[in-house]
Protein backbone atom coordinates (compact mmCIF):
# COMPACT_ATOMS: atom_id res chain seq x y z
CA UNK A 1 0.00 0.00 0.00
CA UNK A 2 0.93 3.61 -0.52
CA UNK A 3 -0.47 6.89 -0.75
CA UNK A 4 -0.10 10.13 0.57
CA UNK A 5 -1.36 11.60 3.91
CA UNK A 6 -2.80 15.04 4.20
CA UNK A 7 -3.15 16.85 7.34
CA UNK A 8 -6.05 19.68 6.84
CA UNK A 9 -6.42 22.24 9.28
CA UNK A 10 -9.76 22.71 9.15
CA UNK A 11 -12.80 21.22 7.83
CA UNK A 12 -12.69 23.59 5.09
CA UNK A 13 -9.50 22.96 3.70
CA UNK A 14 -10.67 19.14 3.99
CA UNK A 15 -13.14 19.22 1.85
CA UNK A 16 -10.98 21.68 -0.09
CA UNK A 17 -8.46 18.76 -0.85
CA UNK A 18 -11.02 16.23 -1.71
CA UNK A 19 -12.90 18.55 -3.86
CA UNK A 20 -9.20 18.53 -5.83
CA UNK A 21 -8.15 14.90 -5.03
CA UNK A 22 -11.48 13.20 -6.43
CA UNK A 23 -12.06 10.43 -6.53
CA UNK A 24 -8.32 9.47 -5.50
CA UNK A 25 -8.69 10.65 -2.29
CA UNK A 26 -10.40 9.01 1.19
CA UNK A 27 -11.16 10.42 4.36
CA UNK A 28 -9.51 8.91 7.35
CA UNK A 29 -10.54 8.99 10.69
CA UNK A 30 -9.97 6.57 13.20
CA UNK A 31 -8.88 4.00 10.55
CA UNK A 32 -9.77 1.28 12.55
CA UNK A 33 -11.80 0.13 9.36
CA UNK A 34 -10.20 2.02 6.39
CA UNK A 35 -6.62 0.64 7.20
CA UNK A 36 -7.58 -3.00 7.62
CA UNK A 37 -9.67 -2.74 3.83
CA UNK A 38 -6.24 -0.54 2.66
CA UNK A 39 -3.97 -3.68 3.75
CA UNK A 40 -6.45 -6.27 2.26
CA UNK A 41 -5.96 -4.51 -0.98
CA UNK A 42 -9.77 -3.74 -1.00
CA UNK A 43 -9.28 -0.46 -1.27
CA UNK A 44 -6.70 1.44 -3.20
CA UNK A 45 -6.37 5.50 -1.92
CA UNK A 46 -3.76 7.58 -3.88
CA UNK A 47 -4.45 10.04 -0.84
CA UNK A 48 -5.17 10.09 2.79
CA UNK A 49 -6.91 13.36 3.45
CA UNK A 50 -6.41 13.41 7.90
CA UNK A 51 -9.57 14.31 10.35
CA UNK A 52 -8.29 13.23 13.08
CA UNK A 53 -7.16 16.14 14.49
CA UNK A 54 -9.71 18.56 13.30
CA UNK A 55 -10.49 20.78 16.39
CA UNK A 56 -14.25 21.09 17.52
CA UNK A 57 -15.30 17.03 15.91
CA UNK A 58 -14.89 15.64 19.21
CA UNK A 59 -17.02 15.49 22.62
CA UNK A 60 -20.70 15.50 23.52
CA UNK A 61 -22.32 18.47 24.28
CA UNK A 62 -25.96 19.63 25.77
CA UNK A 63 -28.03 21.73 23.88
CA UNK A 64 -31.03 23.19 24.24
CA UNK A 65 -33.12 20.70 23.56
CA UNK A 66 -30.70 17.13 23.69
CA UNK A 67 -27.30 16.13 22.39
CA UNK A 68 -24.74 17.08 19.68
CA UNK A 69 -21.85 13.97 19.40
CA UNK A 70 -18.81 14.94 17.29
CA UNK A 71 -18.31 12.77 14.36
CA UNK A 72 -14.95 11.78 15.79
CA UNK A 73 -16.29 10.91 19.11
CA UNK A 74 -14.96 7.59 19.87
CA UNK A 75 -17.17 4.62 20.79
CA UNK A 76 -15.21 4.47 24.76
CA UNK A 77 -15.79 8.17 25.43
CA UNK A 78 -20.04 7.46 24.44
CA UNK A 79 -19.38 4.29 26.99
CA UNK A 80 -17.86 6.16 29.87
CA UNK A 81 -19.90 9.46 29.62
CA UNK A 82 -22.34 10.52 32.05
CA UNK A 83 -25.34 11.73 30.16
CA UNK A 84 -26.08 8.97 28.63
CA UNK A 85 -26.16 6.77 32.30
CA UNK A 86 -30.34 7.33 32.29
CA UNK A 87 -32.85 6.73 29.56
CA UNK A 88 -29.97 7.07 26.72
CA UNK A 89 -28.61 3.81 28.41
CA UNK A 90 -28.99 2.25 24.92
CA UNK A 91 -26.04 4.50 23.36
CA UNK A 92 -23.77 3.02 26.23
CA UNK A 93 -25.15 -0.25 25.40
CA UNK A 94 -24.61 -0.37 21.52
CA UNK A 95 -20.63 2.04 21.80
CA UNK A 96 -20.20 -1.25 24.37
CA UNK A 97 -20.15 -3.65 22.05
CA UNK A 98 -18.17 -2.30 19.13
CA UNK A 99 -14.85 -4.44 19.01
CA UNK A 100 -12.42 -4.69 21.91
CA UNK A 101 -11.14 -1.41 24.08
CA UNK A 102 -8.31 -0.84 21.77
CA UNK A 103 -11.05 -0.17 18.75
CA UNK A 104 -13.33 1.74 20.92
CA UNK A 105 -10.96 3.84 21.73
CA UNK A 106 -9.92 5.07 18.57
CA UNK A 107 -13.02 4.29 16.10
CA UNK A 108 -15.40 6.57 16.11
CA UNK A 109 -19.27 7.09 15.48
CA UNK A 110 -19.29 9.19 12.41
CA UNK A 111 -16.59 6.29 10.87
CA UNK A 112 -19.17 3.71 11.78
CA UNK A 113 -22.36 5.57 9.98
CA UNK A 114 -20.49 6.71 7.12
CA UNK A 115 -18.76 2.87 6.76
CA UNK A 116 -22.99 1.95 6.56
CA UNK A 117 -22.39 -1.91 7.46
CA UNK A 118 -25.72 -3.22 7.38
CA UNK A 119 -24.74 -4.75 11.17
CA UNK A 120 -23.06 -1.43 12.44
CA UNK A 121 -23.98 -1.32 16.04
CA UNK A 122 -24.23 2.24 16.98
CA UNK A 123 -26.21 2.84 14.05
CA UNK A 124 -29.58 1.67 15.04
CA UNK A 125 -29.24 2.78 19.08
CA UNK A 126 -29.27 6.45 16.90
CA UNK A 127 -31.55 5.71 14.33
CA UNK A 128 -33.93 4.79 17.82
CA UNK A 129 -33.42 8.22 18.75
CA UNK A 130 -34.19 9.93 15.47
CA UNK A 131 -30.54 11.50 14.99
CA UNK A 132 -30.01 13.66 12.68
CA UNK A 133 -26.69 14.56 10.54
CA UNK A 134 -24.80 17.76 10.17
CA UNK A 135 -22.44 17.67 6.85
CA UNK A 136 -20.49 19.68 5.84
CA UNK A 137 -19.40 20.55 1.76
CA UNK A 138 -18.04 21.87 -1.16
CA UNK A 139 -21.07 24.24 -1.63
CA UNK A 140 -22.66 23.75 1.61
CA UNK A 141 -23.24 22.69 4.75
CA UNK A 142 -26.97 20.54 5.19
CA UNK A 143 -28.82 18.44 7.96
CA UNK A 144 -29.89 15.55 7.01
CA UNK A 145 -31.83 12.85 8.80
CA UNK A 146 -30.25 9.53 9.65
CA UNK A 147 -32.77 7.62 8.32
CA UNK A 148 -32.15 8.73 4.83
CA UNK A 149 -28.57 8.79 5.19
CA UNK A 150 -27.83 5.05 5.30
CA UNK A 151 -29.37 3.74 1.53
CA UNK A 152 -27.84 0.19 1.72
CA UNK A 153 -24.66 -2.04 2.40
CA UNK A 154 -21.83 0.15 2.22
CA UNK A 155 -24.02 3.24 0.57
CA UNK A 156 -24.94 6.71 1.62
CA UNK A 157 -26.14 9.77 0.66
CA UNK A 158 -22.68 11.41 1.13
CA UNK A 159 -21.50 13.32 -1.77
CA UNK A 160 -18.43 13.86 -2.97
CA UNK A 161 -15.61 15.61 -0.51
CA UNK A 162 -18.83 16.30 2.12
CA UNK A 163 -17.93 15.53 5.72
CA UNK A 164 -20.49 13.99 8.83
CA UNK A 165 -19.44 16.55 11.43
CA UNK A 166 -21.67 15.87 14.10
CA UNK A 167 -24.92 13.77 15.06
CA UNK A 168 -27.86 15.41 16.49
CA UNK A 169 -30.73 13.88 18.84
CA UNK A 170 -33.57 15.06 21.17
CA UNK A 171 -34.07 14.66 24.63
CA UNK A 172 -36.13 12.01 25.48
CA UNK A 173 -39.87 12.72 27.05
CA UNK A 174 -40.29 11.92 30.67
CA UNK A 175 -41.38 8.09 31.29
CA UNK A 176 -38.75 6.91 28.36
CA UNK A 177 -36.50 4.55 27.92
CA UNK A 178 -33.93 2.96 26.09
CA UNK A 179 -32.57 -0.14 25.34
CA UNK A 180 -29.75 -1.74 22.43
CA UNK A 181 -29.33 -5.48 22.77
CA UNK A 182 -27.02 -7.42 20.29
CA UNK A 183 -26.74 -11.34 19.46
CA UNK A 184 -23.74 -12.84 18.45
CA UNK A 185 -22.55 -16.56 18.18
CA UNK A 186 -20.08 -14.94 21.17
CA UNK A 187 -20.05 -12.42 23.93
CA UNK A 188 -17.57 -9.89 22.71
CA UNK A 189 -15.57 -8.91 19.38
CA UNK A 190 -17.99 -10.09 17.14
CA UNK A 191 -20.19 -9.17 13.89
CA UNK A 192 -23.64 -9.17 15.04
CA UNK A 193 -26.29 -11.68 14.10
CA UNK A 194 -28.98 -9.34 14.75
CA UNK A 195 -28.79 -6.07 16.79
CA UNK A 196 -31.83 -4.69 17.75
CA UNK A 197 -32.29 -0.76 19.76
CA UNK A 198 -35.92 0.22 21.51
CA UNK A 199 -36.97 3.25 22.66
CA UNK A 200 -40.52 3.61 24.63
CA UNK A 201 -42.16 6.10 26.06
CA UNK A 202 -44.99 5.86 28.65
CA UNK A 203 -48.27 7.79 29.52
CA UNK A 204 -48.17 9.37 32.79
CA UNK A 205 -50.18 6.46 34.69
CA UNK A 206 -47.43 4.24 33.14
CA UNK A 207 -50.12 1.74 31.89
CA UNK A 208 -50.03 3.09 27.99
CA UNK A 209 -46.98 3.28 25.19
CA UNK A 210 -47.59 6.50 24.31
CA UNK A 211 -44.51 5.29 21.27
CA UNK A 212 -41.93 3.04 20.64
CA UNK A 213 -39.62 3.18 18.50
CA UNK A 214 -37.54 0.43 16.96
CA UNK A 215 -34.92 -0.79 15.31
CA UNK A 216 -33.18 -3.75 13.64
CA UNK A 217 -29.65 -4.27 12.64
CA UNK A 218 -28.10 -6.99 10.77
CA UNK A 219 -31.76 -8.37 9.44
CA UNK A 220 -31.62 -6.98 6.34
CA UNK A 221 -29.42 -4.44 3.52
CA UNK A 222 -29.34 -1.40 6.02
CA UNK A 223 -31.01 -1.09 9.88
CA UNK A 224 -34.51 -0.63 9.37
CA UNK A 225 -37.86 0.81 11.80
CA UNK A 226 -40.47 -2.50 11.85
CA UNK A 227 -43.59 0.54 11.21
CA UNK A 228 -46.32 -1.93 11.86
CA UNK A 229 -44.59 -3.16 15.59
CA UNK A 230 -44.40 0.51 16.04
CA UNK A 231 -47.94 1.09 15.75
CA UNK A 232 -49.04 -1.35 16.93
CA UNK A 233 -47.71 -0.51 19.99
CA UNK A 234 -49.46 2.73 20.56
CA UNK A 235 -51.95 2.76 23.14
CA UNK A 236 -51.58 -0.55 24.21
CA UNK A 237 -50.93 -1.74 27.91
CA UNK A 238 -46.93 -2.33 28.28
CA UNK A 239 -46.67 -5.85 29.08
CA UNK A 240 -45.89 -9.36 27.85
CA UNK A 241 -48.31 -9.87 25.83
CA UNK A 242 -48.24 -6.98 23.52
CA UNK A 243 -44.32 -6.68 23.49
CA UNK A 244 -44.46 -10.35 22.65
CA UNK A 245 -46.98 -9.31 19.64
CA UNK A 246 -44.45 -6.65 18.77
CA UNK A 247 -41.97 -8.69 18.06
CA UNK A 248 -43.57 -11.04 16.17
CA UNK A 249 -44.40 -8.22 14.01
CA UNK A 250 -41.08 -6.87 13.88
CA UNK A 251 -40.16 -10.86 12.69
CA UNK A 252 -42.59 -10.51 9.74
CA UNK A 253 -41.02 -7.23 8.83
CA UNK A 254 -37.82 -8.37 8.23
CA UNK A 255 -35.79 -9.83 5.18
CA UNK A 256 -32.36 -11.50 6.27
CA UNK A 257 -30.31 -13.63 4.78
CA UNK A 258 -28.43 -16.76 5.17
CA UNK A 259 -24.35 -16.53 5.72
CA UNK A 260 -21.50 -17.83 7.70
CA UNK A 261 -23.20 -16.14 11.05
CA UNK A 262 -26.62 -17.60 11.34
CA UNK A 263 -29.42 -18.52 8.54
CA UNK A 264 -32.02 -15.95 7.70
CA UNK A 265 -34.56 -19.02 9.81
CA UNK A 266 -32.76 -17.92 12.47
CA UNK A 267 -32.26 -14.28 12.24
CA UNK A 268 -36.09 -13.75 11.99
CA UNK A 269 -36.79 -15.77 15.33
CA UNK A 270 -33.83 -14.12 16.84
CA UNK A 271 -35.48 -10.77 16.07
CA UNK A 272 -38.89 -11.53 17.32
CA UNK A 273 -37.07 -13.12 20.70
CA UNK A 274 -34.45 -9.72 21.22
CA UNK A 275 -37.34 -7.01 20.28
CA UNK A 276 -39.40 -8.25 22.90
CA UNK A 277 -36.73 -8.25 25.47
CA UNK A 278 -35.52 -4.66 24.45
CA UNK A 279 -39.03 -3.90 25.08
CA UNK A 280 -39.28 -5.89 28.73
CA UNK A 281 -35.92 -3.59 29.33
CA UNK A 282 -37.16 -0.32 28.42
CA UNK A 283 -40.25 -0.95 30.69
CA UNK A 284 -38.21 -2.69 33.47
CA UNK A 285 -36.31 1.12 33.58
CA UNK A 286 -38.89 3.15 33.32
CA UNK A 287 -40.61 1.57 36.21
CA UNK A 288 -37.14 1.84 37.99
CA UNK A 289 -37.05 5.48 37.42
CA UNK A 290 -40.25 5.86 38.57
CA UNK A 291 -39.85 4.46 41.57
CA UNK B 1 9.56 7.29 -1.97
CA UNK B 2 7.32 9.90 -0.06
CA UNK B 3 9.07 10.35 3.87
CA UNK B 4 8.08 12.71 6.16
CA UNK B 5 9.16 13.65 9.64
CA UNK B 6 7.00 11.85 12.85
CA UNK B 7 7.79 13.70 16.22
CA UNK B 8 6.31 11.39 18.52
CA UNK B 9 7.09 10.59 22.14
CA UNK B 10 7.68 7.25 22.68
CA UNK B 11 8.05 5.93 27.16
CA UNK B 12 8.79 10.10 27.65
CA UNK B 13 11.30 10.44 24.74
CA UNK B 14 10.96 12.69 22.14
CA UNK B 15 11.80 10.54 18.74
CA UNK B 16 11.92 12.08 15.13
CA UNK B 17 11.19 9.48 12.47
CA UNK B 18 11.56 9.48 8.92
CA UNK B 19 8.40 7.37 7.66
CA UNK B 20 6.22 6.64 4.69
CA UNK B 21 2.93 7.23 4.96
CA UNK B 22 1.40 3.84 5.36
CA UNK B 23 3.61 2.77 7.90
CA UNK B 24 1.76 1.60 11.10
CA UNK B 25 2.96 2.75 14.65
CA UNK B 26 3.55 -0.86 14.76
CA UNK B 27 6.01 -1.05 11.94
CA UNK B 28 7.82 1.79 13.36
CA UNK B 29 8.15 0.40 17.20
CA UNK B 30 9.44 -3.01 15.72
CA UNK B 31 11.03 -2.21 12.86
CA UNK B 32 12.64 1.32 13.20
CA UNK B 33 12.65 1.97 16.99
CA UNK B 34 13.77 -1.19 17.54
CA UNK B 35 11.31 -2.31 20.46
CA UNK B 36 10.47 -5.77 20.55
CA UNK B 37 7.85 -5.59 23.16
CA UNK B 38 5.33 -5.20 21.25
CA UNK B 39 4.42 -8.10 19.40
CA UNK B 40 2.95 -8.21 15.78
CA UNK B 41 0.30 -11.01 14.90
CA UNK B 42 -2.97 -10.60 12.99
CA UNK B 43 -2.66 -7.04 11.62
CA UNK B 44 -6.24 -6.46 11.65
CA UNK B 45 -7.29 -5.60 15.42
CA UNK B 46 -8.84 -8.99 16.31
CA UNK B 47 -5.64 -10.31 18.66
CA UNK B 48 -4.32 -7.17 20.64
CA UNK B 49 -1.23 -8.59 21.06
CA UNK B 50 -0.06 -5.25 19.41
CA UNK B 51 -1.77 -2.67 21.92
CA UNK B 52 0.22 0.05 22.67
CA UNK B 53 -0.99 3.13 25.05
CA UNK B 54 -1.59 6.64 23.11
CA UNK B 55 -1.90 9.50 25.12
CA UNK B 56 -2.43 6.85 27.95
CA UNK B 57 -5.66 4.74 26.13
CA UNK B 58 -5.11 1.15 24.59
CA UNK B 59 -4.99 1.06 21.05
CA UNK B 60 -4.22 -1.40 18.13
CA UNK B 61 -1.12 0.04 16.94
CA UNK B 62 -1.27 -2.92 14.01
CA UNK B 63 -3.88 -0.91 12.58
CA UNK B 64 -3.00 3.17 13.90
CA UNK B 65 -0.96 4.82 10.92
CA UNK B 66 2.53 6.27 12.33
CA UNK B 67 1.28 9.42 11.22
CA UNK B 68 -1.69 9.48 13.58
CA UNK B 69 0.35 9.72 16.35
CA UNK B 70 2.39 12.91 15.35
CA UNK B 71 2.57 15.31 18.85
CA UNK B 72 1.20 12.45 20.82
CA UNK B 73 2.77 9.89 23.36
CA UNK B 74 3.27 5.97 22.60
CA UNK B 75 3.85 3.94 25.60
CA UNK B 76 4.66 0.38 25.08
CA UNK B 77 5.55 -2.24 27.57
CA UNK B 78 9.31 -1.21 27.73
CA UNK B 79 7.71 2.00 29.15
CA UNK B 80 6.08 0.91 32.31
CA UNK B 81 8.61 -0.91 34.40
CA UNK B 82 11.53 -2.33 34.57
CA UNK B 83 13.55 -5.11 36.27
CA UNK B 84 14.25 -3.58 39.47
CA UNK B 85 11.49 -1.46 39.58
CA UNK B 86 8.10 -3.37 38.13
CA UNK B 87 4.65 -2.09 37.19
CA UNK B 88 1.90 -3.53 39.74
CA UNK B 89 0.59 -5.51 36.79
CA UNK B 90 3.79 -6.90 35.77
CA UNK B 91 4.46 -8.06 39.11
CA UNK B 92 0.91 -9.44 39.71
CA UNK B 93 1.24 -11.01 36.53
CA UNK B 94 4.30 -13.02 37.61
CA UNK B 95 3.53 -13.69 41.01
CA UNK B 96 0.10 -15.40 39.75
CA UNK B 97 1.53 -17.63 37.32
CA UNK B 98 -0.42 -15.83 33.98
CA UNK B 99 2.38 -16.18 31.68
CA UNK B 100 2.00 -18.90 29.93
CA UNK B 101 3.83 -18.90 26.18
CA UNK B 102 4.30 -15.31 27.27
CA UNK B 103 3.32 -13.63 23.25
CA UNK B 104 -0.03 -12.23 23.95
CA UNK B 105 1.31 -10.87 27.56
CA UNK B 106 2.70 -7.40 26.72
CA UNK B 107 -0.25 -6.15 25.09
CA UNK B 108 -2.78 -7.77 27.63
CA UNK B 109 -0.60 -5.99 29.96
CA UNK B 110 -1.32 -2.77 28.50
CA UNK B 111 -4.93 -3.84 27.85
CA UNK B 112 -5.74 -3.87 31.25
CA UNK B 113 -3.58 -0.52 32.50
CA UNK B 114 -6.13 1.66 29.94
CA UNK B 115 -8.84 0.12 31.56
CA UNK B 116 -7.34 0.14 35.03
CA UNK B 117 -6.73 3.91 34.61
CA UNK B 118 -10.05 5.21 33.53
CA UNK B 119 -11.07 4.92 37.33
CA UNK B 120 -8.37 4.50 39.23
CA UNK B 121 -8.56 3.29 42.98
CA UNK B 122 -11.66 1.55 41.21
CA UNK B 123 -11.30 -2.18 42.17
CA UNK B 124 -13.70 -3.77 39.12
CA UNK B 125 -15.12 -6.84 39.54
CA UNK B 126 -14.30 -10.15 37.31
CA UNK B 127 -17.11 -9.72 34.41
CA UNK B 128 -15.82 -6.07 34.63
CA UNK B 129 -11.79 -7.00 33.95
CA UNK B 130 -13.07 -9.79 31.16
CA UNK B 131 -14.70 -7.61 29.32
CA UNK B 132 -12.37 -5.43 29.38
CA UNK B 133 -9.36 -7.54 27.91
CA UNK B 134 -11.53 -8.83 25.50
CA UNK B 135 -10.04 -7.56 22.66
CA UNK B 136 -6.73 -8.98 23.45
CA UNK B 137 -6.52 -12.81 23.12
CA UNK B 138 -4.15 -15.47 25.19
CA UNK B 139 -3.98 -18.35 22.56
CA UNK B 140 -2.99 -20.59 25.66
CA UNK B 141 -6.28 -19.89 26.78
CA UNK B 142 -5.14 -18.72 30.66
CA UNK B 143 -7.24 -16.13 30.80
CA UNK B 144 -8.37 -17.44 34.78
CA UNK B 145 -5.10 -16.32 35.95
CA UNK B 146 -4.40 -13.10 33.77
CA UNK B 147 -8.02 -12.13 35.48
CA UNK B 148 -6.64 -13.18 38.76
CA UNK B 149 -3.58 -11.02 38.08
CA UNK B 150 -5.70 -7.91 36.79
CA UNK B 151 -7.79 -8.48 40.01
CA UNK B 152 -4.37 -8.15 41.99
CA UNK B 153 -3.22 -5.73 40.94
CA UNK B 154 -6.54 -3.63 40.82
CA UNK B 155 -6.27 -3.88 44.56
CA UNK B 156 -2.86 -3.32 45.12
CA UNK B 157 -3.08 0.21 43.45
CA UNK B 158 -6.18 1.52 44.81
CA UNK B 159 -4.82 0.49 47.81
CA UNK B 160 -1.11 2.38 46.34
CA UNK B 161 -3.61 5.18 45.47
CA UNK B 162 -5.47 5.66 48.85
CA UNK B 163 -2.10 5.65 50.47
CA UNK B 164 -0.31 8.57 48.74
Amino acid sequence: MSFDLHKPASISEAVGLATRLAPAARYIAGGTDLVIQISRKKMFPDHLIDLGHLAGLVGVAETADGYLLGALTNYRSIELHPAFQGNLRGLIEAAGVVGGHQVRNVATVGGNIVNASPAADFVPALLVLDADLDIAGPVRNRTMALREFVLGPGKTALGPAEIVTSIRFARLPDRSATAFLKQGRRKAMEISVVCVAACLTLDESGSKCLSARLVIGAAGPKAFRPQQAEAYLIDQAPGPANFAAAGRLAAQASAPISDVRASAEYRSHLVAVMVERALTTCHRRIAEERR
Amino acid sequence: MNRTNLDVLINGERHQILIEPHWTLLHVLRNVVGMMGTKENCLEAECGVCTVLLDGKSVNSCILLAAQTAGRSVTTIEGIGNPERLHPLQAAFIECGAVQCGYCIPGMILTAKSFLDENPGRRPSRDEIREAIAGTLCRCTGYRKIVDAVALAAERMSVEGANR
